[in-house]
């Protein structure tokens, strides 16, 4: 049992358990590019530091603090699709992350779209946004540990039932169990949620009846905007707004936040964003 | 590069149309003359240029009169007519300019009578000119050079081919034509320039002829510079130049300024030029190619000792300058920066400095525009970069000194420029305060896109745990684990179970299968050995079962052993009962009838599972 949670705990990071801004040390190359990029965007060439930092995230560097900068970048050049994306990419790698936060905020201020009515999802946002700073995968990796040295204890007491203790503890280690049960489903559930948010990216983007061109248009979405992908079919993707509006719209001007190839989504086969015209 | 060049001497082409019906509109003459000199040697040469504008066309000549002190050693003349509208009505004005080449008779103090002109009935006349005349050998001071002062309307003024300004050589000193009456000479007014540094291209047409047009005048490539036109001429202007004794007319074709980029030794290619010679279209005598001499320059690099902030493209002279405006302003309104370099050189290379972020002003992307002009034959140019800044807070906020490193080829040396610094004086917005709190406010309003980060953080991704292939086999492991022992150790409990006690376990089973080999004896009517086996089934059930061996004890005995035991003494009795009948059958056979034999089988059960209630 001691062998199971020192060697569950040891491959914590290596599996991704525990969610970690700032536990891998970037590349001094990375780091320079950082920092020119930085310098770029202080000095006010904004196009040039938007550059480096997609740069950097080509080379496949996961960081809420790239993510924010650059969002911070796309909003200076009037991109606020691409920016509330990256802010929303931001928040899913640190939920703490209070500057992109804040920048989310202050740009879906100025966001065409606003929405009308009850909120038909029960509050997913907030839910999603409550569920996000979970511990997740530090509250899996002891429910694991705690559920099975419950049942260890629970060994013990029935096969020496003479022995004081085992059966206590057995106790006490399933409420740690339970209680780490719970919040590995709100994570859970959490993930699932973030999983399907998505980021209108194109300025303005028709919402169909079906997943067809010829299809009647519903409603329009702007930039900016963010909703939830339920379906996806050919170029089209089916999308619920948080007021239940739901529509299909075209693949390209919507952008998941959680990208392919990011924390288990699996890559899916098709052209890039940055390969589409 | 090849380009389609075609010059006139309009004054040809003047004479060639007969517009004389506006001749007699009377104007006024100016006449001036001028020497190149106030001072000359004895066996020097003074040039006296004479000149007549009029107001028609025609031609004119001056009167010259019979030097006392000098005499005239060469004359020559060009004449050039205008033609154009002035409201509406044609108007001509001619020039004609007279230079003569004058050399001294004795030493001393000299004078150049007056020139006079008759014209349309109307003298006019020159004032005298004084020289001094200097021994042989001697050389005039250059405070004695001067250059015919600019007249309006003269088309020749600012064309003096000798000025290659600033201070450049003469493109002619080693110009030795023999007896080449038509020649093409390109010069550069210094061969050692630094990188950066202004290059003065010139290119003459020296001519003893007389030349008609220029046709498909070729300029070399200039790769490696960054170039500017200085002066392209549209029209021949010949100045007189008396080269190795012999006059010669010298006609600028082009001047262009040249900026080296790059360090080490360079040469620029010859020009090459078509040139039409006679007098005008009609009696041109025929074409001529001329092709200029290739020219070296050895350009240096920038000297040692470059300030940290030095950018190679600020070279030259310049001046640095910034200003704001308004100086006074509210809250939130905004202000222009500009800051301005001006002054000889490259404008378009010039870097100019940048305003840092200042505690309290939000500064906005800056807007560049550059200005270029030729001034005296340098290329002058000014560079303003414009700031818009926007206070964020009350009181006095500073835009600091901004420095621009230069490298000053005149001087040789970097020089650093610095501006003043600016005080701006920020009041609160209007409606911002109130009469009862004259204090400023420092109103702060959330929101705003907040500052970007510096420290570079990743995160590492990964599947969750709850999504790895082996979480939920490794949740039920523990509980099927303990099951899986549960059951192994009951298995091992059964397999190291007593002798003594798996005999008592099987007891009943044992006495049951007796009674049913019992029955099969009765099925074959062996009486005796049927009462025996199911003697056997009772003993060997209490022999197992309870411990009594029943053979060797007397009824009163066993009786006594198994009421020991907790049997009742019913039971007994009915046990003892039994095993005396099945003595008495199988020792008295006839009575044993087949009724009671299996009346026998139902008591021995009875009592067998009373005793295994008991």
């Amino acid at each position: 049992m001691t062998m199971l949670a020192l060697l569950l705990v040891a491959n914590a990071g290596a599996f991704g358990l525990l969610p970690s801004p700032g536990a891998e040390a970037p590349g001094s190359s990375q780091a320079q590019l950082f920092a020119d990029a930085n310098a770029a965007y202080l000095s006010g060439d904004i196009s040039r530091a938007t550059s480096a930092y997609e740069a950097l995230i080509a080379e496949g560097v996961a960081s809420p603090t790239l993510e924010t900068n650059l969002g911070a970048a796309y909003l200076r050049q009037g991109k606020r699709g691409e920016a509330a994306l990256h802010f929303e990419r931001a928040l899913f790698l640190d939920p703490s992350d209070d500057d992109a936060r804040a920048d989310l905020t202050e740009l879906r201020r100025g966001n065409v779209d606003k929405l009308e009515g009850e909120a038909e999802e029960g509050g997913s946002e907030t839910l999603a946004r409550v569920l996000a700073p979970l511990p997740g995968g530090p509250a899996s990796v002891v429910f694991l540990i705690a559920w099975c040295a419950g049942w260890a204890f629970l060994g013990l007491r029935v096969f020496q039932p003479q022995r004081r203790g085992p059966g206590t503890w057995a106790a006490a280690a399933f409420s740690v169990a339970g209680l780490c049960a719970l919040i590995t489903w709100g994570a859970a559930h959490g993930r699932k949620l973030a999983l399907q948010r998505a980021v209108v990216v194109a300025q303005s983007a028709p919402a169909r009846e079906g997943p067809q061109e010829k299809s009647a248009t519903h409603f329009e979405v702007h930039e900016g905007t963010t909703v939830r992908v339920e379906d996806e079919e050919g170029p089209f993707r089916r999308v619920k707004l948080a007021n239940g509006l739901t529509g299909w719209v075209s693949s390209v001007a919507v952008e998941l936040v959680v990208p392919p190839g990011w924390a288990g989504r699996p890559v899916m086969a098709g052209p890039s964003r940055a390969s589409q015209p | 590069m090849r380009r389609g060049w075609k010059l006139k001497r309009t004054g040809s082409v003047a004479v060639a149309i007969a517009l004389t019906a506006f001749a007699a509109r009377a104007a006024e003459v100016e006449l001036t003359a001028t020497a190149d000199s106030s001072e000359v040697a004895l066996d020097g040469t003074l040039t006296l240029q004479i000149t007549a504008t009029f107001a028609s066309k025609g031609s004119v000549t001056p009167s010259i009169p019979a030097f006392a002190d000098f005499d005239v050693v060469s004359r020559g003349q060009q004449e050039q007519t205008s033609f154009q509208f002035i409201n509406g009505a044609p108007s001509f004005r001619s020039t004609v300019v007279t230079s003569l080449a004058l050399t001294p008779k004795r030493a001393g103090d000299a004078t150049i009578e007056p020139i006079k002109l008759d014209y349309q009935g109307r003298a006019y006349t020159t004032q005298p000119i004084h020289i001094k005349v200097l021994p042989v050998g001697a050389t005039p001071s250059p405070q004695a050079q001067r250059r015919p002062p600019p007249q309006r309307n003269n088309p020749f003024a600012g064309l003096d081919p000798f000025d290659t300004t600033p201070g450049g050589p003469d493109p002619f000193a080693d110009v030795h034509p023999g007896q080449k009456d038509l020649l093409l000479r390109a010069s550069i007014d210094n061969d050692h320039p630094f990188v950066g540094q202004q290059v003065t291209y010139s290119l003459y047409l020296l001519a003893r002829s007389n030349v008609s047009s220029i046709d498909k005048l070729s300029l070399p490539r200039l790769d490696g510079f960054w170039t500017e036109d200085i002066e392209s001429p549209q029209q021949l202007v010949p100045e007189p130049k008396i080269l190795d004794g012999v006059p010669y007319h010298a006609f600028l074709l082009r001047k262009r300024a040249i900026f080296p980029l790059r360090p080490g030794k360079v040469t620029i290619e010859p020009s090459e030029v078509e040139v039409l010679t006679g007098f005008g279209m009609l009696f041109s005598r025929g074409t001529s190619k001329r092709t200029s001499q290739p020219i070296s320059l050895d350009v240096q690099p920038l000297p040692q000792g470059k300030p940290a902030n030095f950018d190679v493209g600020n070279v030259g002279q310049w001046q640095l300058t910034a200003s704001a405006d308004p100086l006074t302003v509210n809250v939130g309104a905004p202000i222009t920066l500009r800051i301005v370099a001006s002054g000889r050189g490259n404008v378009r290379d010039l870097r100019m400095p940048r305003l840092a972020p200042i505690q309290g002003l939000r500064a906005y992307d800056a807007t560049t525009s550059d200005k270029e002009k030729v001034e005296q034959g340098a290329v002058m140019g000014t560079r303003t970069v414009e700031q818009l800044l926007v206070p964020e807070r009350t009181g006095t906020v500073e835009i600091p000194t901004l420095t621009m490193d230069i490298f000053d080829p005149a001087q040789k040396q970097y020089r650093t420029l610095r501006t003043d610094p600016i005080q701006i004086r920020v009041a609160p917005a209007a409606g911002g305060g109130t009469a009862s709190e004259p204090v400023a406010q420092n109103v702060l309003s959330a929101g705003g896109v907040r500052p970007i980060r510096l420290r570079f953080t990743t995160a590492t991704l990964g599947t969750p745990p709850w999504s790895q292939p082996w979480f939920f086999p490794l949740l039920a492991l523990p509980p099927f684990g303990l099951a899986l022992l549960l059951g192994l150790s009951g298995a091992r409990r059964m397999m190291q179970i007593d002798p003594n006690v798996k005999r008592v376990r099987l007891a009943r089973s044992a006495a049951t299968r007796r009674l049913q080999g019992a029955q099969a004896l009765l099925a074959k009517g062996d009486s005796a050995a049927f009462y025996a086996e199911v003697a056997r089934a009772l003993t060997g059930y209490l022999a197992d079962k309870q411990g009594v061996a029943a053979a060797g004890l007397t009824r009163e005995e066993l009786a006594q052993a198994l009421q020991q035991r907790g049997h009742s003494e019913d039971l007994t009795r009915k046990l003892g009962r039994v095993l005396d009948d099945c003595d008495r059958a199988r020792f008295a056979p006839t009575a044993g009838e087949a009724p009671a034999r299996e009346a026998m089988l139902g008591r021995a059960e009875q009592i067998l599972s009373e005793l295994d209630r008991a």
